[in-house]
């Protein structure tokens, strides 16, 4: 006993920590791996039954302050244990929708006017569907996330370069650039080159739309590896990670869901979609595009009853 | 009546007893996941090992590498080197030294010693604070005659584009060897926001074979292996968008081409197609239960090294396909009856008995590394 509590105490010291800085932030707090963070009116899960988790990623560099970040990724994932299926949809970060908070903006911006809740509460009001949890993981999070479990294999479809990619991680200037190049073809990549992978658009003809696909393809390779992932990995893991996710799932709800993903083993059974046109269009002010809610209404309502 | 003491003891003693055992037992129960790799020169091959004819090179952590009977050599130190070829005369390694904001193409001995510099990528501050000044070459090969530098490289930025290029597309270059990229001429047009044309094929006709990244009518990423005889030709695809190919290596008498598919899902089978010179025959799937990569011929035709995990999601790890495996050995044919000697014989003949067919012969690929790291973005190059 006392050896398995000095175990698991760097995870156990994570989540005390955590419990600290709750109070003192007004949203979601930066906390700790399978630490839940209060969200407005969470939609309980049915024991067994379906749910849909809002994954967000931002850039959370210094050039942003506190929690006043953009979600430059917005991927909705409904997962249905008894089919063993699972939907991912990605959400274009500049789609023009009013937000909770009361304007109308790019809905990346969601995030930044209220944290997880603001987010969680745009995506229910315009899409009209029901979000369970959230996951919300920063720059650094998923570079240590891929790292933890010792990368990930990834067949990258093209090569990835970037003479402007920001150099805003570990640099000390935020604005500053730096080149990438990541080459095309099945490879393991570290956290900071699958980082690069799903970050770049600047090469890309689909912008946005193209590194939607990219982040949907490291989702499914981390998703493949963390299967691999032992109960005994979670203080390291827990260590390693700290601090850089959030995330509205508990630990209860963690020790279900790790055998069920290990249950979900066909490739074929996960749908990838991606609202290219004509779902979406331009002429929405800005670079902000604009939503066709004909299209995507039924299109969701279809994949997220 | 036991004492309070003797009691306090044999309490302390078992918490320590199980505390520690726990302690190794979850310890134990940890998964490798996040092991690091090994360094191949800290690998020392067992008494049983396989060991690969002639001598292969690869990288690995930004270091080149050779493996000879089993033994690893550390050619480089680790400074981003990557993506060796063998000269056609098979005395230097033309080789990509990465650095943060270019890559330049070197020449090395066969023991990684400098021969020279084949290229000049750096901006040298020619556009101030401009990232965009400097230049990538990869994926270097030498003609056969050794006269030409052939490599994908980003094309030449004579101005200062101010931040606001974003279409960078590799290209497949010539350049004489030992020359500038001024004497260099570009041979094929990459689609736009692709990322471009890469892993070049020079082939003993001076055309070249290499790999081009597009859209399919989907708008998915696809790779394409292309052939083209002269510089600035559209020349044609060798595959089709669906196949999604790339990495092509041509068979020593070169009459094959190796090649990985993924046919638009994230695996990537090991492909064969004959070739004649200029066409390329049906392909066919070798390997198609693992994530290969960057497939080279044995210089004496005994097989096809590749790169591949030996666990999912692992790291890549060497691997060898022998030949049987691709190309089974032809049956020996029917005996016929010979005439008898002394003269004609106008009877009729026996019926040769039917020889018994031998079961298939399954020959597998043989793991030769096991917790290695390699770089699968690096082609290997192989001599004899």
């Amino acid at each position: 006993m006392a050896g398995g509590f000095a175990y698991f105490l760097p995870a156990a010291a994570i989540a005390f920590e955590s419990t600290g800085v709750l109070p003192n932030v007004p949203s979601p707090s930066p906390a700790l791996l399978f630490t839940p963070s209060p969200v407005p009116s969470p939609v309980p899960v049915v024991q067994g039954g379906p749910f849909t988790v809002l994954l967000l990623g931002s850039d959370d560099d210094s050039k942003f302050s506190g929690d006043h970040v953009l979600t430059q990724s917005m991927i909705l994932v409904r997962v249905i244990p008894a089919s063993k299926q699972v939907i991912m949809l990605s959400i274009p970060r500049d789609l023009y929708v009013p937000l909770s908070c009361g304007y109308t903006s790019k809905i990346d911006g969601a995030y930044s006017c209220g944290g997880a809740g603001e987010a969680i509460a745009t995506v229910q009001q315009n899409f009209g569907i029901t979000v369970n949890d959230y996951i919300w993981v920063g720059l650094l999070g998923l570079i240590k996330v891929i790292d933890a479990i010792g990368g990930i294999d990834v067949v990258t479809s093209n090569p990835v370069i970037d003479d402007y990619y920001p150099a805003d991680i570990y640099g000390g200037n935020p604005f500053d650039y730096q080149r990438v190049a990541v080459l095309a073809g099945p490879q393991h990549l570290s956290g900071i080159s699958a980082m690069e992978y799903v970050r770049s658009r600047h090469g890309d003809v689909q912008s946005d739309f193209g590194r939607s696909k990219r982040q949907q393809q490291v989702l499914l390779a981390i998703r493949q590896k963390a299967k691999q992932v032992k109960p005994a990995d979670i203080p390291n893991l827990a260590a390693a990670i700290g601090g850089e996710i959030k995330t509205s799932i508990g630990l209860d709800r963690v020790a279900q869901l790790v055998p069920l993903a290990a249950s979900f083993d066909n490739p074929d059974a996960i749908q990838q979609i991606v609202l290219l046109p004509p779902y979406t269009h331009g002429g929405c002010p800005g670079t902000s595009v604009c939503p066709n809610w004909g299209l995507i209404l039924p299109l969701v309502h279809q994949y997220f009853p | 009546m036991i004492s309070r003491f003797i009691l306090a003891f044999a309490l302390a003693a078992l918490m320590v007893v199980t505390g520690v055992g726990s302690y190794m037992y979850l310890e134990r129960h940890q998964s490798k996941i996040a092991a690091p790799p090994q360094k191949p020169t800290q690998a020392s091959p067992r008494p049983d090992a396989f060991f690969l004819p002639g001598t292969l090179y690869f990288a690995q952590s930004g270091a080149i590498y050779s493996l000879s009977t089993g033994r690893f050599h550390q050619l480089t130190p680790e400074a981003g080197w990557t993506q060796p070829s063998l000269s056609p005369d098979g005395n230097s390694l033309i080789t990509v030294q990465r650095l943060q904001f270019w890559s330049d193409v070197w020449a090395l001995t066969r023991f990684g010693s400098i021969e020279g510099r084949l290229t000049d990528n750096a901006g040298h501050g020619k556009c101030y604070g401009d990232t965009g000044a400097n230049q990538w070459s990869f994926y270097p090969r030498l003609s056969a005659d050794q006269h030409t530098l052939w490599m994908s490289y980003d094309g030449p930025k004579f101005v200062c584009l101010g931040f606001d290029d974003y279409n960078v597309n590799l290209s497949i270059w010539s350049v004489p060897y030992g020359g500038s990229i001024a004497q260099g001429r570009s041979w094929t047009t990459p689609n736009d926001y692709t990322g471009g044309d890469t892993q070049p094929l020079p082939l003993a006709s001076g055309a070249v074979i290499y790999t081009k990244y597009s859209y399919d009518s989907d708008g998915n990423r696809v790779g394409q292996l292309w052939y083209t005889n002269r510089p600035g030709s559209a020349g044609r695809a060798l595959t089709s968008t669906a196949d999604d190919c790339m990495e092509p290596s041509l068979s020593p008498d070169g009459h094959a081409l190796a090649m990985i598919c993924t046919y638009g899902k994230q695996v990537s089978h090991l492909v064969l197609g004959t070739w004649d010179g200029s066409n390329l025959g049906p392909l066919g799937g070798v390997i198609t239960d693992q994530l290969v990569a960057q497939p080279i011929w044995a210089p004496d035709g005994s097989g096809i090294a590749y790169l591949a995990p030996s666990s999912p999601d692992g790291p890549f790890q060497l691997w060898f396909l022998p030949r049987l495996a691709y190309f089974p050995p032809t049956p020996s044919p029917v005996p016929t009856p010979l005439p008898t000697p002394g003269g004609p014989y106008t009877g009729a003949l026996p019926t040769p008995s039917p020889l018994p067919t031998p079961p298939p012969v399954v020959v597998k690929p043989i793991q030769i590394t096991t917790n290695l790291g390699f770089d699968a973005t690096s082609p290997m190059t192989w001599a004899s």
